[in-house]
């Protein structure tokens, strides 16, 4: 009998520690700096443990019979604490308290675990073996626990089933308990009726517990939301604070939802707005489809082509709810075609002619990236333009980057456009820059579509003025074989942040 | 199955502290356009079978390298096109072979070419045809991206190969004194390409010492300085500073302008240009052509290559000059043409190494190694993401006598090569044997010429060139230098030499 009662203390004590780290985690995930909640869980579930100490001297009688009604509780609290607390998350306000409260409720239930089956062994054995005994049981138990945990519980069977699971080895050991200790025990009939009880519905827990998660976390992502996604090629990450949303790549910041529309407005509608009857648009990166959405305020337009690298970005800003509000489902319209395709070898082998093209890609901060910044690339989309058409290209910060920016109208001019470089005051980003170009003089539009909050008739001058801290220098062109502007960009900034 | 205790503490404790071996990607590959067969059945005279066909032309070109290529495109160019070019390979190119896999293109010799100088007309003239040099300007396209070139020294990269890390005040003087040198020898006018426009008998006492020796007496001894000059050597000849002419060495650097712009290259190096000059020529062509004989006629010669011989009134002989004594009866024995053996691997990677923190480059050195480095075959792609690869790794073997160094090259199996180049890159590249899936190895014997002591003035050379009134030798090594512009240029004027002996006739 010595073997089974102490392999019940192991499992009794690996199941306390994952309720612990149940807790600790989701409280990391869910609400953030893992620290901090690492501490206070631990620090709590340990004080909580001490008061099950404590309470255990006031049970006199009936030890047995109270040990298999504690852990039938643990096993219900427990097992189910990972789903409580992710549903508390999504749908009350006081995540906190009732963290700490069941916290404070399974440490009180463990501490209580191990004095009392101390004392029901305690006649079978010399005090100095029990102590011996159930206390290396006791830590073998946690170090299985802590092991079991990250390596194969979490990434197998997530944190809601991994809680259930040792909430069923919780009843499992009351169960067994009123066979190890049936002489102790005055009516097991009883208890082990609960113990089929709460087994089954830990079972059921488990069973549906696909059905919980997607609840909970359809109400966690619409309330705060961490997105992060290593895609094929880039990593992107989504942050969402209050009613700010904003989407990084590679951890650069491309837009923030509380002024985006200042950035597309102005990237869209002043050379958009000054073609003649523009039927056919050609965006080369801008898969967030906040460019797209600007250019469906046209109706004369007819198709809108869309070529960006990574068909992850184009599917999430296809689908999810939050992304699809704040670009008005614009990648789902009959008029945009998306293209997930290398945007230079794209524009070599595609023979088609657009009245307008947006050249939307991130900062030049890399050779690869730098390549889209250089003659040779301005050529070919130069020959996708049409006589009256437009391009532009966001062209980084001409305050900030103020070389790089003059550098990459250089690079137009060297591809045989003409060029109207302008600026707009995007809060989140700084001073930003852009570069229309085409092969004819530009006029400014006679009139914006309805509904701009930021673009318009009278302001649009002012875009087209620099002053004297941003105003124009001589850069040279950035070529494929000399690639200045990605030394050029990375002495810009090296410059701003020293 | 069952483990002992013993063994399983074994491996579980090594598996757990992470000390197992990793597992090692499987590396396919082998030796790929072995040309020793048949260059031996030359050497040792073995018996062809007569002739069973004869055709007639009234020029034959022998060589389908850059030099035959170049001929037959002039010979094109001005209208005429009763010529048959032989190439004794399956695939023609020489020095300028290609190769090609399911997502890139590869170089398997001479991958760039300088921009060409104001003398090398016939380059810019080829390049206009190319779409290469349009209106004055270099197509961006075709020039080497940057980063082009970097150089592992000291525990970190540098741009460039010339070096320029670490360097003490007596270095740096060094380089600039021998610079100042290079600029006077490039004022002077006679160190030109093509070398034959320039070549000055003032200049003649430079050919009868290496380049080691006359460093030496300049007074150059920096350390980096002496790398970089052998490093050179190597690169374009295939021979150690001590084995090379010092007017060779002074003419790899004084020859051309420092050029910001360049050099000119293509994923699959110079097979672009094979390939642009097989679309205006190939249809010339015969390929698996081995010449083994070339006889005199009445009027003209007979080329004999498989079992036809071609009767030609003039023949431009475009073929490594090397071969000629096996070919033509009472050739005199040739001194003054030494060959470097080398060895090219390409290597497929299925993703891109760490390289500490480096991006990736075009041209990959690493200081004392005894190899080259390497050249990324993606480097010229538009794409802005790129996984797979193939990298071109060169590899002079400089040490040592070339006959002993091309035993050698027969001695050891493609394990040998293999492991030594895995370990070669393994200095830069921690990571490399998880991302190599493939390695072909090419062996050449003689790959190129080298411009030793006196061969560069050599009167051996000159004679050649009169050994046969209707022979017109033409390969790069007439001017003991092998590189493209030396082969385009004798390849272009043999072509002219002999339209004018036949505009006399038509």
């Amino acid at each position: 009998m010595g073997i089974l009662l102490f392999i019940s203390v192991l499992l009794v004590a690996a199941c306390g520690l994952i309720y612990e780290l149940v807790a600790g985690t989701l409280a990391s995930y869910l609400v953030g700096d893992s620290v901090f909640q690492f501490s206070t869980v631990i620090g709590t579930y340990l004080f909580a443990m001490g008061i099950g100490s404590a309470l255990s001297r006031y049970i006199h009688r009936g030890l047995v019979h109270r040990f298999v009604w504690i852990e039938l509780l643990l096993g219900v609290v427990g097992g189910f604490s990972s789903a409580l607390l992710m549903l508390a998350f999504a749908f009350t306000q006081g995540f906190e308290l009732i963290l700490y409260a069941l916290v404070m409720v399974m440490g009180i239930l463990v501490g209580l675990e191990i004095p009392l089956l101390m004392r029901i062994v305690k006649d079978r054995y010399h005090f100095r073996d029990v102590i011996a005994h159930v206390l290396t049981f006791d830590y073998l138990g946690a170090l299985g626990a802590s092991l079991l945990f990250p390596i194969l519980l979490v990434p197998r069977l997530g944190l809601v089933r991994s809680a259930m699971l040792f909430g069923l080895i919780n009843a499992a050991v009351a169960l067994w308990s009123t066979f190890l200790f049936a002489s102790q025990l005055t009516r097991p009939r009883g208890l082990r009726a609960a113990c089929f009880v709460v087994l089954c519905g830990l079972g059921a827990g488990i069973a549906e517990a696909r059905y919980i998660t997607s609840t909970a976390e359809d109400n966690i992502y619409a309330d705060e939301i961490i997105f992060a996604r290593d895609t094929h090629y880039q990593h992107l990450v989504l942050t969402r604070f209050k009613d700010d949303l904003r989407l990084f790549l590679n951890s650069h910041l491309q837009f923030s939802s509380r002024d985006e529309y200042r950035y597309h407005e102005a990237l869209v509608h002043p050379g958009l707005a000054a073609v003649p009857a523009p039927r056919h648009v050609l965006i080369l990166g801008g898969g967030d489809g906040l460019a797209v959405r600007e250019i469906l305020k046209y109706p004369q337009v007819e198709s809108i082509t869309l070529v960006d690298l990574d068909p992850e970005m184009t599917k999430l800003f296809s689908s999810h709810p939050m992304l699809t509000k704040l670009n008005d489902k614009s990648l789902l319209s009959a008029r945009v075609q998306v293209i997930n395709a290398d945007a230079f070898p794209w524009v070599d082998s595609n023979p088609d002619r657009f009245d307008f093209i947006v050249v939307d890609f991130p900062d030049p901060t890399n050779y690869s990236l730098g390549k889209l910044y250089t003659v040779a690339f301005y050529r070919a989309v130069a020959r996708h333009l049409s006589t009256q058409g437009f391009l532009v290209v966001q062209s980084t910060s001409p305050m900030f980057a103020r070389d790089s920016f003059w550098c990459i109208a250089q690079t137009l001019k060297q591809a045989g456009l003409q060029t109207y470089p302008y600026h707009v005051y995007v809060p989140s980003f700084g001073e930003w820059g852009f570069v229309l170009a085409g092969m004819r003089d530009y006029a400014p539009p006679a009139q914006f579509p309805a509904g701009l909050r930021f673009i318009s008739k009278d302001g649009l001058s002012a875009l087209f003025q620099f002053p004297p801290d941003m105003s124009p220098l001589s850069m040279p062109a950035n070529e494929l074989n000399n690639q200045v502007l990605v030394r050029t960009y990375e002495n810009d900034w090296k410059d701003i942040s020293h | 199955m069952k483990l002992g205790r013993r063994k399983f503490l074994e491996t579980g404790g090594a598996a757990l502290v992470g000390l197992s071996l990793k597992s090692e990607r499987r590396i396919e590959g082998s030796f790929v356009n072995d040309s020793f067969q048949m260059g031996h059945f030359l050497r040792d005279r073995v018996s062809f079978p007569p002739a069973k066909r004869i055709e007639k032309f009234p020029v034959v070109i022998v060589g389908g390298g850059i030099a035959g290529l170049s001929a037959a495109w002039r010979l094109r160019k001005r209208g005429f096109t009763d010529f048959v070019l032989l190439e004794m390979n399956s695939r023609p190119g020489g020095n300028a072979r290609w190769g090609e896999n399911e997502f890139t293109a590869y170089p398997w010799a001479a991958h760039y070419v300088p921009i060409p100088g104001p003398k090398a007309t016939y380059v810019r003239e080829l390049f206009e045809d190319l779409g290469v040099l349009k209106n004055g300007q270099w197509e961006e396209r075709y020039l080497a991206f940057a980063p082009q070139e970097r150089l592992f020294l000291y525990g970190r990269w540098q741009d460039g190969i010339e070096p320029a890390v670490g360097l003490t005040q007596k270095d740096r003087e060094q380089f600039q004194r021998l610079e100042n040198l290079f600029s006077g020898f490039r004022k002077g006018g006679s160190f030109t390409i093509p070398l034959e426009l320039g070549r000055s008998s003032k200049d003649e006492a430079l050919d009868r010492i290496s380049f080691a020796n006359w460093l030496r007496d300049q007074g150059f001894d920096s350390r980096l300085l002496l790398w970089y000059m052998n490093y050179a050597c190597r690169d374009d000849y295939g021979a150690l500073t001590a084995d090379t002419s010092a007017w060779a060495g002074i003419h790899y650097f004084s020859s051309r302008e420092p050029e910001e712009k360049g050099p000119l290259t293509w994923p699959e190096g110079n097979g672009w240009i094979t390939r642009r000059l097989l679309e205006r020529v190939g249809q010339n062509m015969r390929t698996n052509q081995m010449v083994h004989r070339v006889t005199p006629t009445p009027r003209g010669v007979s080329v004999f290559a498989g079992d036809t011989e071609f009767r030609a009134e003039f023949l431009i002989f475009a073929a490594p000059t090397f071969l000629s004594p096996y070919l033509f009866e009472n050739f005199p024995h040739l001194r003054d043409f030494v060959y470097s053996p080398w060895l090219t691997a390409n290597l497929t990677l299925e993703r891109y190494p760490e390289s500490r923190g480096a991006e990736p480059s075009w041209d990959t050195v690493v200081l004392d190694s005894p190899t080259l480095g390497y050249v990324d075959a993606m480097h010229q792609s538009l794409r802005t993401h790129l996984d797979r690869t193939v990298w071109t790794f060169y590899w002079a073997l400089a040490e040592g006598s070339p006959a002993q160094t091309r035993q050698l090259l027969l001695d050891k199996d493609w394990s040998y090569w293999k492991e030594a180049i895995l370990r070669d890159l393994e200095r830069v590249h921690r990571d490399i044997r998880q991302c190599v899936s493939r390695m072909d190895i090419m062996r050449m014997g003689h790959a190129m010429v080298r411009p030793a002591v006196g061969s560069v003035f050599s009167e051996e050379r000159r004679h050649i060139r009169t050994f046969h009134d209707r022979v017109l030798f033409a390969n790069s090594d007439l001017s003991g230098i092998s590189i493209f512009e030396e082969a385009q240029y004798h390849g272009v004027e043999a072509a002219q030499r002999v339209l004018a002996r036949l505009g006399g006739k038509l």
